[in-house]
């Protein structure tokens, strides 16, 4: 029987660091060009499971105090493993090889670094076959689906090489896979109270198509930091039943927004500034506000110190906006959701955008429609309300056909010839209820008061 | 893991007393050593490299953030520049915290850096924090309980001021701090009772050093021995 390994595993080692004086060798790092680790999903009958494959010196042949380039390959297969879950599966390398007494492992993908101790080397941790099986054993007992699993350690440069230009190509297009995720292909959201210190009633709803309104965390940090601690400020949303497809109105959120909320928000519809729209915390990078008097929205980001074309600069806007409250035509961003494809896509997405920074402009100019990009005023252009209604026609802004629409039909948000209004206070019925009416509207020809 | 914190007014002699302090401490266990001033003078004092500081990642992150591939790892990005930055030397390591923070949000990046820093300490005998009078980097960053507290005056009335400034912000901020001390520094004739007067409790002094002077006039590290050393090294039996 195969030798057991001589140092001591778990969680208890996670975070910790070879210091230089007590290094015995170095694998990767700074000082190193060739290095990588992978993960891949491979079908049943390509996995021999338990193998432990060193190619080049291991470590017992290294000299005490070297640096060698380094290559961790893991294969995995599974009836149930599927390659989405490479990427996954990949983090947890960094954790698991950490788990192992006296060894150290920082960063990912090409940037790994790993350190092993002279107290670990002494105690008898020779061979990259111990840490392989050590890997093999922790992964098998966290994710059951893998059946199967082999590992491969390089340590030649003619290896390692080659083995991380591939690797290189192969992060490519799982980001490429990655950026293209939507709301849709996912089962789950994340949410994120970190922010509750300012804004206590205040709930980020983190989805493929709307980042954290900071713009720091996007799905795939939410759901790595909610499996590394899953009662922390980030936590795993359900999706629950699609309420409304229009206003991207989930059952799952609502039941969390409620929760987290403290009963102050019951609803969120995803991908709107109108009716139920997610609250703002108060360190969102950007505001998008409504512009009635031309039905468009315009956007201020952080960095910007001017006056928006409302008047008021972001500051101004930030303390309007912020403090976890849900308010109509006003909602805190993230640069990032700028790039979303379901940018304000129940208010008509980029149609809607009549004004922004130049700075921000130029930032997000990728993901702008081209044939709007000039059409967007900026304060280059104007800081006036009456300027920028010129301009937006003058250049045929979408938004313009709106404002045809409204003459037209001016009853077309609410539409009645004759309307019985609920009596309020008479009788006490209502008694200790509160209505409150936000940024609305109400035109009517005549208003008639009936006794009963 | 015992923790210290040194701070005190700007030109008290913080930075020395520290570089001192870490100094000792190197003969008894490996010590981290946490440069947590704006104006950091720590790495030059002690003669070690510095590769970057955690203000200059924390922006970095912000600023890379959607740039960074969606399943990259903001935790473990953070975390392996953290171990990439830090200065390693014959007994001690050295972080330096760096500038202040911008008008973003650091939400994210304080809570991931609070993990990595209570991680990256565990792997310490000591540490010793050289703070800027605000504490910004203890309440903010860290979680770590620091057991002793010095705060170093020089005699100046103003100096007193703000080591009274510190003992209430402590307080307020519920710095976890077992005990809180003041030290003299510099003075001819020291004055315990003047110290005292601070609510903080006087630990000694440390006489004016020609050696000392003349290093930092130069701009090079602090001699091996000096009688301010000496004197570190006995304020800090009394501390143990």
């Amino acid at each position: 029987m195969e030798k057991e390994c001589p140092v001591e595993i778990g969680v208890v080692f996670e975070g910790e660091r070879v210091r230089r004086d007590d290094m015995y060798v170095e694998l990767g790092g700074i000082k190193v060009p060739n290095k990588a680790e992978l993960v891949r999903c491979k079908s049943v009958d390509e996995v021999e499971d338990g193998k432990v494959i060193i190619k080049g010196l291991d470590i017992k042949d290294m000299e005490e105090g070297s640096q060698h380039p380094f290559g961790i390959l893991v294969e995995v297969a599974g009836e149930q493993v599927e390659p989405d879950l490479e990427a996954v599966i990949e983090r947890r390398i960094h954790d698991f090889s950490n788990y192992v007494e006296g060894f150290m492992h920082v960063n990912q993908r090409y940037d790994i670094w790993c350190r092993l101790s002279k107290k670990s080397y002494q105690k008898g941790l020779d061979s990259f076959r111990y840490l392989g099986e050590a890997l093999t054993r922790l992964f098998k007992a966290e994710l059951p689906i893998i059946e199967k699993m082999q590992v491969t350690f390089m340590t030649d440069e003619a290896d390692v090489k080659p083995f991380m230009e591939e690797a290189k190509k192969i992060y490519e297009a799982r980001d490429a896979r990655a950026r293209a995720l939507s709301d849709d292909d996912v089962e789950e959201f994340y949410g994120c109270v970190l922010c509750q210190s300012f804004a206590p009633t205040h709930v980020c709803v983190i989805t493929p198509d709307r980042i954290s309104l900071c713009g720091a965390i996007n799905w795939f940090d939410g759901r790595a930091a909610a499996r590394v601690d899953p009662k922390g400020p980030n936590f795993r949303v359900e999706k629950g039943e699609l309420l409304d497809k229009e206003n991207f109105e989930y059952s799952g959120i609502n039941e969390v927004v409620k929760e987290k909320s403290l009963g102050e928000n019951e609803r969120f519809w995803l991908h709107t500034m109108f009716g139920y729209p997610h609250t703002s915390c108060g360190c969102f990078e950007a505001i998008a506000f409504f512009i009635p008097e031309v039905e468009g929205i315009g956007i201020a980001h952080r960095n910007y110190q001017g006056e928006t074309v409302i008047g008021v600069p972001f500051v101004t806007l930030a303390t309007q906006t912020g403090g976890g409250k849900q308010l109509d035509g006003f909602l805190g961003i993230a640069i990032e959701y700028m790039r979303s494809p379901k940018f304000f896509q129940t208010d008509g997405g980029w149609d809607r955008i009549v004004w922004m920074p130049q700075s921000i402009k130029e930032q997000v100019k990728d993901a702008i429609p081209e044939n709007l990009y000039d059409k967007i005023a900026t304060e280059e252009i104007t800081t006036s309300i009456n300027e920028l209604k010129q301009f937006l026609q003058d250049n045929d802004h979408p938004v313009v056909k709106l404002w045809t629409a409204k003459k037209e039909e001016p009853g077309e948000v609410m539409e009645a010839e004759e309307l019985e209004v609920i009596p309020v206070g008479a009788g006490g019925g209502l008694g200790g209820v509160r209505i409150i009416l936000k940024n609305a509207r109400i035109h009517a020809d005549k208003m008639i008061i009936r006794r009963k | 893991m015992h923790a210290f914190a040194v701070s005190g007014k700007g030109g008290t002699g913080k930075t020395v007393f520290s570089a001192l302090l870490i100094r000792e401490l190197t003969k008894k266990g490996s010590v981290l050593a946490v440069d947590a001033d704006a104006d950091s003078n720590l790495p030059e004092v002690l003669g070690a490299e510095v590769y970057g500081t955690v203000g200059h990642i924390r922006e970095d992150l912000l600023k890379k953030k959607s740039e960074l591939p969606p399943q990259v790892g903001k935790d473990v990005w953070l975390e392996g520049k953290t171990h990439e930055i830090l200065s390693e030397n014959r007994g001690f390591d050295l972080l330096v915290m760096g500038r202040p923070e911008g008008p973003e949000c650091y939400c994210m990046v304080n809570n991931l850096l609070r993990r990595i820093m209570d991680m990256l300490s565990e792997n310490y005998a000591y540490i010793v924090i050289d703070s800027e009078a605000g504490l910004e980097h203890i309440s903010r960053r860290t979680t770590i309980s620091v057991q002793d507290m010095v705060i170093i005056a020089d005699g100046s009335q103003q100096s007193f001021n703000t080591a009274v400034r510190i003992r209430e912000l402590a307080q307020e901020l519920k710095a976890r701090f077992d005990h809180m001390y003041i030290v003299l520094n510099r003075m001819k004739n020291s004055d315990p009772e003047r110290a005292e007067k601070t609510g903080l409790t006087y630990l000694g002094s440390i006489p004016y050093d020609p050696e000392i002077e003349k290093a930092c006039y130069e701009g090079v590290p602090l001699p091996e021995h000096s009688a301010a050393a000496e004197s570190v090294q006995h304020l800090l039996e009394k501390m143990t």
